[in-house]
């Protein structure tokens, strides 16, 4: 991946990229634990052991 | 995409920027009707399994969302109302976009195929590309009666919301279909009556824009009768009970007295169009207790 720094960007603006980035990262995750959570509970529910 | 005066810069999006690419406040009616049809078809649904349907047309309507965004960013970019969203305004590479809105629908309909039954992610997968494809790309730039056909688009989630109890459609969840479907025409048209110069800019052939204003009234009064009919047609035919056909009367009878206010209004400057803008304030609270009450109705008398 290239980074902020090896692409002619400022100091401000590498800063900024890396906030986003940094933020993007973290609702992916939470994403991502959701659908791991969805996904176990639908196959629970499939296999009907909650009935 | 920040572009300053010297540079071409791509800094990365906001992630809510990519929320607000999935217009929310769309999304929340798209979502509560589909909930409704929903509670309303007969038979029983794991909640494991209701909650995924759910959120799979949400999703799908975040994509719907997403892809008209990159398809109309030169239009947004001419109204007032949508020159703020994230790729008019600059804040988005529109490729991120275009692969957010491919990457939600394709996610959206493989889940509920999988999940819940493929009839109901083969209407959802057909919504999607009513909406981008025959909505977006062709019938919203080139005719007048972009909304009315187009109204089919937003009239899908109460069937699919049906069909991922049932796993079919009948008759019920086609007349909630033909409900919003008939509703779309006088709530979208009492808008463009108001926001005429907007649309007028942006160059899309709106009713008002192309036919002007008397014939548009002349419509929103017109299509406001088969919407009554068929918003009352679930009580008529025994499909719901008293509590329904009561409160539903009730809606509609206020809604057509609006329209008829509408109907008589002949003012051409926006500040004078308060029968339109009431009309399209009520249509909007309108839909959500109809739905509401129908799926209340059905929960309780059914």
């Amino acid at each position: 991946m290239t980074q902020p720094e090896q692409t002619g960007f400022t100091a401000e603006e590498t800063r900024i990229i890396r906030q986003r980035q940094a933020a993007r990262s973290r609702i992916m995750g939470v994403v991502l634990v959701a659908l791991c959570v969805l996904f176990f509970m639908i196959t629970v529910a499939k296999i009907g052991v909650w009935g | 995409m920040m572009t300053t005066a010297t540079r071409n810069i791509t800094l990365p999006a906001e992630w809510r920027d990519f929320w607000a690419l999935t217009k929310p406040r769309v999304m929340s009616l798209v979502v509560f009707t589909a909930l409704c049809g929903l509670l309303a078809a007969p038979g029983n649904i794991h909640p494991v399994i209701g909650f995924t349907a759910i959120l799979c047309i949400a999703l799908g309507a975040g994509a719907c969302g997403a892809l008209n965004q990159w398809y109309e960013v030169d239009v947004d970019a001419k109204m007032a109302r949508t020159s703020k969203r994230p790729l008019p305004a600059g804040r988005m590479d529109p490729e991120a976009a275009l692969h957010f809105g491919i990457g939600l629908a394709a996610f959206s309909v493989g889940i509920m195929g999988v999940a819940v039954n493929w009839i109901s992610a083969a209407l959802l997968a057909f919504s999607i590309f009513f909406y981008a494809v025959v909505y977006t790309i062709w019938l919203k730039p080139n005719t007048p009666q972009n909304i009315v056909i187009g109204g089919a688009a937003g009239a899908f989630p109460p069937v699919i919301g049906w069909a991922a109890v049932t796993g079919d459609v009948t008759l019920l969840p086609v007349l909630l279909f033909s409900i919003i479907f008939l509703w779309t025409p006088p709530h979208f048209w009492a808008l463009a009556l108001f926001m005429k110069t907007d649309y007028g800019a942006a160059g899309i052939p709106m009713l008002p824009n192309v036919a002007g204003q008397r014939v548009t009234r002349n419509q929103i009064f017109a299509y406001s009768f088969p919407m009554a009919a068929v918003a009352i047609a679930p009580f008529l035919l025994g499909e719901s009970g008293w509590l329904y056909g009561l409160t539903s009367a009730l809606l509609n009878l206020v809604f057509l007295a609006l329209a008829f206010n509408v109907w008589r209004n002949e003012a051409n400057e926006a500040k004078d169009m308060k029968p339109e803008k009431q009309l399209f304030a009520f249509s909007i609270l309108y839909l959500f207790l109809l739905f509401a009450l129908f799926a209340f109705d059905r929960i309780l008398f059914a």
